[in-house]
């Protein structure tokens, strides 16, 4: 899941929070948040996947490809559409570069933009740049364990620390009992009202293990939105260049 | 009759300080009216900078886009209503917005985006003669483009420069072109100056894949002079369902400093003639006291209060009078030179501007009856209330008492 979290957003967040101490959270639920975690940690990874957009104004379907490394390098190039192909984006640090084919030019987000969509999903710039500080962020508990509808799960709610920079009031994690798969992941604004929520699902054995393939969210408000993230290949562990997620290879196709 | 005539020998018998008080008057009046003038002169330039540069005098919208200014609400027969505008007499303009972001070299900026029907608009505002360097946008140039002054500089471009532009098109995917800076505009507005990215419209379609429609069409009276509510009414049932809104609607901040703006020569007015005011309290009191005697003397002759008190007013009414006159020619004189001249404030301040309007750095004075009127009528209000206290003064003397005052 290292993948997913560098490359992706939010998802990732929270079960990636690959070195995260849960500080201010007990020995259990550290201990799960830490398996989930290592479930999916990887230094590095390398996958293609495929995203569908559907708003209220269009419906979009791209595919790409993206390379990680670490929490700070993510690269991601897209594949599909013709008009798009090449356009990728690289996060390095803090910082997003995005090259435009089209122009041959590569440009570096300022903070204006972060909270902009990226690429007409409905993740922002800002939710692919985060994820590696966030594991810093959160007070983490159990808040419930059973029998929820078919099957048994623990559900985590994550809480800001006082002095984190986020935006959300909280956020409520849910895995399945049985092998600790993720189900869903909701976020709730400062007024603890639904923001939007992610969920998992179509687990199937991908890279070392079974893992969800489909990550679809939905913002509270458009509720007949959402964003489908569908990974076709994953690999882990992959040795990667450094040299791939510097802004001179960015614009070499 | 015969009061009027005494009174206008009393005036000349002490001609100096007859001439002092007068020429302070006067210079008071003529001061004011050149004041009131370059007031006018102020309002009538924002106004018509307010309007003619991009407000336009009516803005029709889709509703809510004032709101929340949305790609997707648009003026879905924008081309049409364009067209039935015009056959009514009115000249009409589409236009499209978009924001994103503005890249130039390693410096980048939010810009908001506008599509500019470049056939249409010139009829509408004069921001076509308003560039700083460079030239209009054409339809042969679709990748050159118009930016605003301040966006010029914090981008670091000149004309000739090429600039990136990144945003979301209307089907979700991204937006990206290069295009090259045509032109740089004079202050505009804040929001123009800081953010603005001009391209043509059909430059705009393509690059945020919008085929039709417009988020705002902007409206100008063939008739400035026409009645600006009537217009109002007309374009609104021209376009129903859409909101249709006048200028000072649009930017209320300038309507109500303009509105204020009568007041502000009024208070102006009043304070620099109270100084006035205590001239002539100081002459008249003066020559009232000079003249005891000789006021002892005509109520012993039998002159009623009534006559001495109106006697004094006369004198003051003949200098106030001439006082008016003189200050009216020099004052009228003057607006007249700074109504074709103008003041040159483009040293002092380059990009003036008040409630996001930009002001013309050639400020111009402009005459209307009120800015010489309120003046005029204002000197007479005021001389008259100074002299009351020396008039009764005067009236009030008591004859036995006065003859022997010395």
């Amino acid at each position: 899941m290292r993948f997913l979290t560098h490359s992706w957003i939010t998802l990732a967040i929270v079960l990636c929070a690959s070195s995260a101490t849960y500080a201010g959270t007990d020995a259990r639920t550290r201990d799960l948040l830490r398996q989930i975690d290592d479930l999916w940690r990887g230094d590095s990874s390398h996958g293609i996947m495929r995203m569908e957009v559907k708003t209220a104004h269009y419906a979009r379907q791209m595919t790409m490809e993206a390379w990680s490394k670490g929490t700070e390098q993510t690269l991601v190039r897209i594949l599909s559409p013709v008009k798009e192909k090449g356009t990728a984006t690289l996060k390095s640090g803090t910082n997003i570069y995005s090259y435009l084919p089209k122009t041959d030019r590569t440009i570096r987000l300022t903070s204006g933009m972060m909270g902009g969509s990226w690429m007409g999903s409905h993740f922002t710039n800002d939710d692919l740049v985060r994820e590696s500080r966030r594991e810093d962020e959160y007070d983490a508990a159990i808040s419930f364990e059973g029998r929820r509808g078919e099957q048994d799960v623990i559900e985590f709610t994550l809480v800001p620390k006082s002095d984190a920079a986020v935006v959300w009031g909280k956020v409520v994690l849910t895995i399945r009992s049985t092998d600790h798969i993720p189900l869903s992941e909701i976020y709730y604004d400062e007024d603890m009202a639904l923001a939007r929520s992610f969920s998992f699902s179509a687990v199937k054995n991908m890279a070392n293990g079974p893992r969800p393939t489909v990550m679809q969210v939905t913002p509270a408000d458009h509720s007949e939105e959402y964003t489908r993230v569908i990974y076709e290949q994953l690999e882990l562990n992959v040795p990667i260049n450094d040299e791939l997620f510097s802004l001179t290879r960015l614009k070499q196709r | 009759m015969r009061l009027m005539t005494l009174a206008a020998r009393n005036v000349v018998r002490n001609w100096r300080r007859s001439i002092v008080t007068t020429g302070a008057m006067a210079f008071a009046a003529a001061i004011m009216i050149l004041f009131a003038s370059l007031m006018a002169g102020l309002l009538r330039d924002s106004e018509r900078n307010a309007v003619t540069m991009n407000l336009g005098d009516l803005q029709i919208h889709a509703s809510g886009y004032r709101d929340d200014p949305d790609l997707y609400k648009r003026i879905d027969d924008a081309q049409q209503l364009v067209a039935r505008l015009q056959q009514q007499g009115f000249h009409a303009s589409q236009r499209l917005y978009g924001f994103g972001l503005a890249a130039a070299g390693t410096t980048s900026a939010g810009v908001q985006l506008r599509g500019v029907d470049i056939d249409n608009e010139n009829s509408v505002t004069q921001m076509h003669r308003h560039l700083v360097a460079g030239e209009w946008l054409t339809e042969t140039d679709p990748h050159g483009v118009i930016i605003g002054r301040k966006l010029a500089r914090s981008l670091g471009v000149r004309t000739g420069d090429e600039i990136i532009f990144v945003g979301q098109a209307s089907d979700g995917s991204m937006a990206n072109d290069l295009y090259r800076v045509r032109g740089i505009l004079k202050s505009i507005g804040e929001e123009v100056d800081r953010a603005g990215l001009f391209m043509t419209l059909d430059a705009f379609r393509q690059l945020m894949v919008l085929p039709d429609g417009a988020h705002e069409i902007a409206v100008l009276r063939a008739n400035p002079d026409s009645d600006l509510d009537l217009a109002l009414h007309t374009v609104t049932a021209l376009a129903p369902g859409y909101e249709t809104l006048d200028w000072r609607q649009l930017s209320p901040v300038v309507a109500r400093i303009l509105e204020m703006a009568d007041v502000q020569t009024i208070v102006m007015v009043i304070i620099t003639y109270i100084a006035v005011a205590t001239i002539v309290l100081n002459a008249m009191l003066m020559s009232v006291f000079e003249r005891i005697q000789e006021f002892g003397v005509m109520k012993a002759v039998g002159v009623t209060p009534w006559q001495i008190f109106g006697l004094v007013y006369l004198e003051t009414l003949w200098q106030t009078a001439t006082a008016a006159t003189g200050g009216s020619v020099i004052g009228y004189a003057i607006a007249v030179y700074y109504q074709t001249h103008g003041i040159d404030l483009s040293n002092i301040a380059s990009s003036a501007s008040f409630g996001g309007i930009a002001l013309d750095p050639l400020w111009r004075a402009y005459i209307t009856a009120d800015s010489i009127v309120i003046p005029v009528l204002f000197l007479f209000l005021i001389a008259g209330l100074a002299v009351i206290y020396p008039a009764l003064k005067a009236a009030l003397i008591r004859p036995v008492s006065a003859i022997h005052h010395r």
